[in-house]
């Protein structure tokens, strides 16, 4: 068919159509890409090395120690894995660790570089400290008054998130550490050190007996399964949070661009109405001329498709890096499973191969005379528009050609949206992680302070205010606390969402973050139980106070304390407005006002990076589509803009009157791209708390708003001055030769 | 002389494809004068007329035109050149679809420095009436007038009018050549006129005959016919 002779040239003639028809089709199949990659990449890595390691099903303590000889009878009778873990802490100057003696069935570790230590002198540390204060193999330790030198790095299963104490928000690579020395020298330093207790259960496990026996023979001060430690959960939220993450971009952008993309095709196309018409008058058969039509529009389908794929092979390492910032340093394998290549590239290929079908077989339909005419889609009505009005024809004819041209105009718009909309979601991330930092304060309430004790006090602290803080947990075994206040406790945030000051002597009162959690509200009974003795209580909810970041059950520290079985008068922490004088022996965590602000800064920088690849994206996406469409747009006005460069009309005012009514679509598509942004935002915080245990306020300020306005406009003004050119190169004289209207 | 070509050469693709569109053609005109130009299809009269409209450039050769050399000017110079001094007509009238008649021919007004009145070339060219109608609702007679009227507006030094009654009938043919005729009087517009058809050229002072991109013969007219005489 001669017809194919046509195809070089129009692609040619095209290209900047088919470019950017591809790398909007890259771009944003890559994002899905690339947030599925690093997903399954990181699920598969934690379920491997959980298996492999064998990480513990619960951790838990007890008063009395058991006895080595009772371990093997509980693993038959219970069918369990049992081990005790000897750990201690030490407190240095510029920073924590915390050592252990390695265990032997349950929690070990993969070294990672360097070797086993050997000599008493000797240890391995947590990889990801190593990695961030680039500690070299030979650096020397010292710790609890003996010099070691570190002679490898690890990882741990339970530690693959490296939370320093579990109330903590975000993980600390920078001050706190793990370390294991040898088993000899451990006990020469620490003798058995603390214990803590670790369970893997079979299939057939008791759980319950065991842990009715455990606490009936040794009792059980605390109980975690590892379903409640964050350091074990996180790796699998975070990765699932990934792939939603990538269904969720899949389901917008990728469908966005498609649908622009074929809108662009279909007006292509349009524009070739006069040739499909003559040829069809002369007796080119419709199959024919769709399946000449259709290889047109399969060419952004496959390149964006296979551009994607080679993109993704290329970024899934790097990406998928990014995604690992929050982890200890593992080492999943990011691939793309082949299945989803071709995905990428049929999927796409297909829905523009139809739709250039679907619109050459609709204007087939249509009278050959008018196609011969060109008079298919040229509305006419909106011409009346301003005809009688005295205004500059500048404007007259930009308002025709917006209210003239809906599908043009949607899609400048959609354009505008998108890229609108991507970069305010990345503000709106740091924004809302900012606003954390800022607002977690008012919400603790004006403490400075927070000291966790080791052992149960009765009566009143010399200094600040007694807290009685005791774990407990709800039916499904997630964990919150319950907490014990004096009526005149002044540091602690206790006024409820109504802005009522929560009466605790008479009633029970929740956070705003197990509000959302346990899904229980004000006037709602709460059914708990004692993690020990797995006792059940149930208490009416009586109002909520507002604290997004703690997962508690507040009361009067009597009411705490019947409820424990404890004295009325007992407290294990004190709440401080200024440092005390505690030795470590006596307190087992301190937390500052400031924590939650330095995790969440920490969590910051760590995401930075995902969070400027996004912007990055957002602006491609922006400046990629609304080249296409004002490309679309000249290409649709080349005769007028060539009569008018005949006329002697300046290319700028040429330019400005035929591309100047599409800026009046920043606006909406600025306004309701932020307004969009916000809401995913919002969906996303409300995901998060699943994830996190933490309510992240979804929250834009005014200056991101401005920089996103800003921001897209610079884009919309880049894809202009792209595309300045295009009316400047356009040949006059072509274009005087036929005849049209 | 008001329009000086001076050894024109245009050549389009190169080899055994090559065609001179104009092969040396050396050409004057006075100020004020009517100039029809006739020849062959294909024999470079468009070339012509698109290079003394700064259009496109010559390969060789230069064009001057009021004693300003216009081969060679920027392309901004160009389009300043085009804006200031010259008007287009063409066979296919080349309108704004989305523009009325009124504001079709304010686009050139807008930007030009010295230009006539909008309801005078109008009224002249009996289109008034059509003001607010859009190009698709007239006639080809009527759209050629209201595209005279754009190339008008601005008052230009030069006329160049590319088979400007090619798609027209007999009578709309005199009507637009009447108001062509009137121009030259009114304004001592010089004009060019490309055509194919004879008797067009008994309006002229100048006839040019061009074949295979040369100028065969340069004849004054003795006596010049109205367009009411010719024989259409
Ligand atoms: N852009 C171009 N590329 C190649 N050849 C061209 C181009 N424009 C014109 N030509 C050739 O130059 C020659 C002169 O063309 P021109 O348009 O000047 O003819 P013309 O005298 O106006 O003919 P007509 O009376 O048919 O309009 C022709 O042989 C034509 O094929
Ligand atoms: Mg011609």
């Amino acid at each position: 068919m001669k017809l194919n002779k046509r195809y070089l040239r129009s692609i040619r003639a095209n290209l900047p159509f088919y470019i950017s028809a591809s790398v909007l089709t890259m771009v944003t199949l890559l994002m899905f890409y690339l947030f599925y990659i690093a997903g399954v990449g990181i699920n598969r890595y934690g379920d491997e090395f959980f298996s492999k390691y064998n990480v513990e099903d619960a951790a838990f303590s007890t008063f009395a120690e058991i006895p080595d000889e009772d371990i093997a009878r509980l693993e038959k009778d219970y069918g369990l894995t049992l081990e005790k873990e000897h750990f201690a802490g030490v407190e240095e100057e510029n920073f924590r660790v915390r050592v252990f003696s390695p265990n032997k069935k349950i929690d070990l570790y993969e070294l990672q570089s360097g070797r086993e230590p050997i000599s008493d002198d000797e240890i391995i540390i947590s990889a990801g400290y190593a990695e961030e204060n680039n500690v070299q193999i030979g650096d020397k330790y010292l710790i609890h008054g003996r010099q070691y030198s570190v002679a490898g790095t690890f990882l741990r299963p339970d530690y693959l998130y490296m939370v320093e104490n579990l109330s903590d928000d975000y993980k600390n690579v920078t001050t706190f550490f793990l370390a294991y020395m040898t088993p000899e020298e451990f006990e020469n330093q620490f003798g058995s050190g603390s214990i803590n207790n670790k369970v893997v259960y079979s299939e057939a496990a008791d759980e319950a007996g065991f842990r009715r026996e455990i606490n009936e023979k040794y009792f059980m001060s605390d109980y975690l399964s590892a379903d409640n430690n964050m350091r074990i959960t996180f790796v699998h939220e975070q990765a699932d949070m990934f792939v939603m993450s990538s269904w969720f971009i899949l389901v917008t952008f990728p469908l966005l661009t498609v649908a622009l993309v074929c809108i662009l095709l279909g007006r292509r196309i349009r524009a070739e109405q006069k040739l499909i018409g003559t040829l069809s008058a002369m007796g080119y058969e419709k199959k024919k001329l769709m399946r000449h039509y259709s290889v047109y529009a399969v060419i952004p389908g496959i390149c964006g498709g296979v551009l994607t794929s080679v993109a993704a092979l290329l970024l899934a390492k790097p990406f998928g890096s990014l995604g690992l910032a929050d982890y200890e340093p593992m080492k999943p394998r990011f691939t793309l499973p082949v299945w989803v290549a071709v995905a990428g590239v049929v999927i796409p290929t297909l829905i523009y191969y139809i739709a250039a079908m679907l619109r050459v077989r609709k204007l087939l339909k249509e009278d050959t005379v008018k196609l011969l005419a060109g008079q298919i889609g040229n509305n006419h009505r909106s011409r009346r528009v301003l005809s009688h009005k005295k205004a500059s024809v500048k404007s007259k004819f930009a308002l025709r050609q917006l209210i003239g041209n809906p599908g043009r105009s949607f899609v400048i718009f959609l354009g505008i949206f998108l890229g609108a909309m991507i970069v305010a979601f990345a503000f709106s991330f740091i924004d809302s992680v900012k606003a954390v930092g800022e607002q977690a304060h008012d919400e603790f309430g004006s403490f400075k302070y927070e000291y966790i004790l080791n052992f149960l006090k009765n009566g009143a602290p010399e200094d600040g205010e007694a807290v009685l803080v005791l774990p407990y947990e709800d039916k499904k075994s997630r964990r919150f606390s319950l907490m014990g206040l004096d009526s005149d406790a002044s540091l602690w945030n206790l006024t409820t969402v109504d802005g009522q000051p929560a009466d605790i002597e008479r009633g029970f009162y929740i956070s705003t973050l197990c509000e959302a959690i346990y899904d229980i509200h004000k006037g709602d009974d709460f059914t708990f139980r004692n993690i020990a003795t797995l006792e059940e209580y149930t208490v009416k909810i009586d109002g909520v106070i507002k604290n997004g970041y703690q997962s508690y059950l507040i009361s009067s520290r009597k009411n705490a304390a019947d409820l424990s079985g404890l004295e009325k008068d007992a407290y294990n922490a004190v709440l401080a407005d200024r440092a005390l004088d505690y030795s470590s022996e006596e307190i087992t965590e301190i937390i500052s006002d400031t924590t939650y602000k330095t995790q969440m800064e920490n969590m910051m920088t760590a995401m930075g990076a995902l969070i400027s690849a996004l912007m990055i994206i957002g602006m491609i996406v922006c400046i990629a589509a609304l080249y296409a469409m004002i490309d679309t747009i000249l290409s649709e006005n080349s005769h007028n803009i060539s009569m008018l460069k005949v006329l002697g009309l300046e290319n700028g005012r040429i330019n400005s009157m035929i591309i100047s009514s599409n800026h009046i679509l920043l606006i909406p598509g600025v306004v309701l791209g932020i307004a969009s942004a916000y809401a995913v935002m919002a969906w996303y915080c409300k995901e998060f708390v699943e994830v996190e245990h933490i309510m992240i306020p979804a929250t834009l300020y005014p200056k991101s708003i401005l920089y996103t306005a800003i921001i897209t406009v610079l884009s919309y003004v880049i894809s202009l001055l792209l595309l300045r050119r295009k009316v400047d190169k356009m040949d006059m004289i072509e274009a005087l030769k036929d005849d049209r209207e | 002389m008001f329009i000086n070509v001076v050894n024109a050469k245009k050549q389009y693709g190169t080899g055994e494809a090559a065609v001179y569109a104009l092969d040396n053609v050396n050409f004057s005109l006075d100020k004020g004068k009517i100039c029809v130009i006739l020849g062959p299809s294909g024999s470079g009269k468009s070339t012509l007329l698109n290079m003394l409209g700064g259009l496109d450039s010559l390969d060789s050769g230069y064009i001057e035109v009021d004693g300003r050399k216009i081969t060679g000017l920027s392309k901004k110079a160009l389009t300043e050149y085009r804006k200031k001094s010259i008007g287009f007509v063409f066979q296919f009238y080349n309108l704004i679809p989305d523009l009325t008649v009124e504001e079709n021919v304010q686009v050139v007004e807008e930007t030009a420095q010295n230009p006539l009145s909008i309801d005078e070339i109008l009224k002249a060219l009996d289109i008034e009436k059509y003001r607010y109608r859009f190009p698709k609702e007239l006639s080809g007679g009527q759209q050629q007038r209201v595209a005279i009227a754009r190339a008008m507006v601005k008052n230009p030094d030069l006329l160049l009018c590319d088979e400007l009654t090619g798609a027209l009938d007999t009578k709309s043919s005199r009507m637009v050549l009447k108001f062509i005729e009137q121009l030259n009087r009114e304004y001592k517009t010089t004009i060019l006129i490309i055509t194919h058809n004879e008797a067009i050229a008994e309006l002229a002072d100048t006839v040019v005959r061009i074949k295979d991109g040369k100028i065969a013969s340069v004849v004054e007219n003795a006596k010049k016919s109205t367009a009411d005489e010719i024989k259409l």
